[in-house]
């Protein structure tokens, strides 16, 4: 194995642990807004990070590696709130690798895009399983806070990417010694 | 942020909106709250009689007011308390929604047996 496949996985790694965090520490603090279901998302920002870095694969792994050990470790694994998250994340995984393929779209689209699936996705979810259809009656404003939660989820990854560009990663681990 | 951007951006809350508007033209103000557990209807409430009922939710007991022409949801066992956070509600449009108590409340008119489509 080279350095450089080293160096991808020890960051893909940091990645999804800074993805848990952020859905461990967005759990937590639920926002008071009368209405079910809405979250900010910001566990996505360690997978869209992971998708204009590295690409689609590898977002893919973050994203699933991320869903399943935050489940694993809030103690809801195979429960009805993971399989909810499963299938927002695997709709939104999807929005967003064909959103970023067709190069139509900045990193503003494609979060968008993945925001409002994440939402499709789980709506979608909680009907089949209770069987009950009133969420479609909630669709409309969930859908138009997913938009505004994905531009400020791909603000912050934009600043990201800006600051974190692979190249001055590899920079800055050469000047404190770590890379040879 | 490119001009494809703006577009889907745009075209994503026009499409919000344009949902949301014929939702609340076409509510009205009901008549009876009923209250579904489980889509199983257990109580239809007449709004203009104040009182106070108890359904058996999946995580415990549901209390429900009816006063003032309004329902509300008073104490119920679930995690984050949506339901009676959200406080009375008299509009057709914004049912109230419990799902870890698999309870859900609505606002209709009296109007059971007229259906506004028969798909056969």
């Amino acid at each position: 194995m080279k350095r450089n496949q080293f160096q991808t996985i020890t960051t893909l790694a940091m990645l999804t642990a800074i993805g848990i965090i952020l859905q461990l520490v967005e759990a937590f603090f639920p926002l008071i807004v009368v209405i079910p279901g809405y979250k900010i998302g910001l566990a996505n920002i360690a997978g869209l990070f992971a998708l204009y870095a590295y690409g689609s694969k590898e977002m893919i792994i973050v994203t699933a590696l991320r869903v399943f050990i935050a489940a694993l470790a809030t103690g809801t694994l195979f429960s009805v709130s993971f399989v909810l998250s499963v299938t927002g994340c695997t709709l939104s995984c999807l929005a967003m690798v064909l959103a970023k393929k067709i190069n139509l779209f900045s990193i503003y689209g494609v979060s968008v895009c993945g925001a409002v699936f994440h939402t499709f996705g789980q709506t979608l979810a909680i009907s089949l399983i209770y069987q009950q259809f009133f969420m479609g009656g909630l669709l409309p404003v969930l859908t138009a806070l997913s938009v505004v939660s994905g531009l400020g989820i791909a603000w912050i990854t934009a600043m990201l990417l800006k600051r974190l560009r692979p190249k001055e990663w590899k920079n800055y681990l050469q000047q404190v010694g770590l890379n040879g | 942020m490119k001009k494809a951007d703006k577009l889907l951006i745009s075209l994503l809350l026009l499409l919000s909106i344009g949902l949301l508007i014929p939702m609340f033209l076409y509510s009205q103000q009901g008549s009876f709250a009923v209250v579904k557990v489980r889509n199983e209807e257990k109580l239809r409430l007449d709004l203009s009689q104040d009182g106070e009922y108890e359904v058996q939710g999946t995580l415990g007991p549901v209390h429900i007011i009816v006063s003032q022409g309004k329902v509300e949801v008073s104490q119920e066992n679930s995690p984050l308390h949506y339901c009676s956070k959200q406080g009375a509600v008299d509009n057709g449009a914004v049912p109230i929604v419990c799902l870890p108590n698999e309870t859900v409340i609505t606002i209709e008119n009296d109007t059971e047996n007229i259906e506004d489509t028969v798909i056969q």
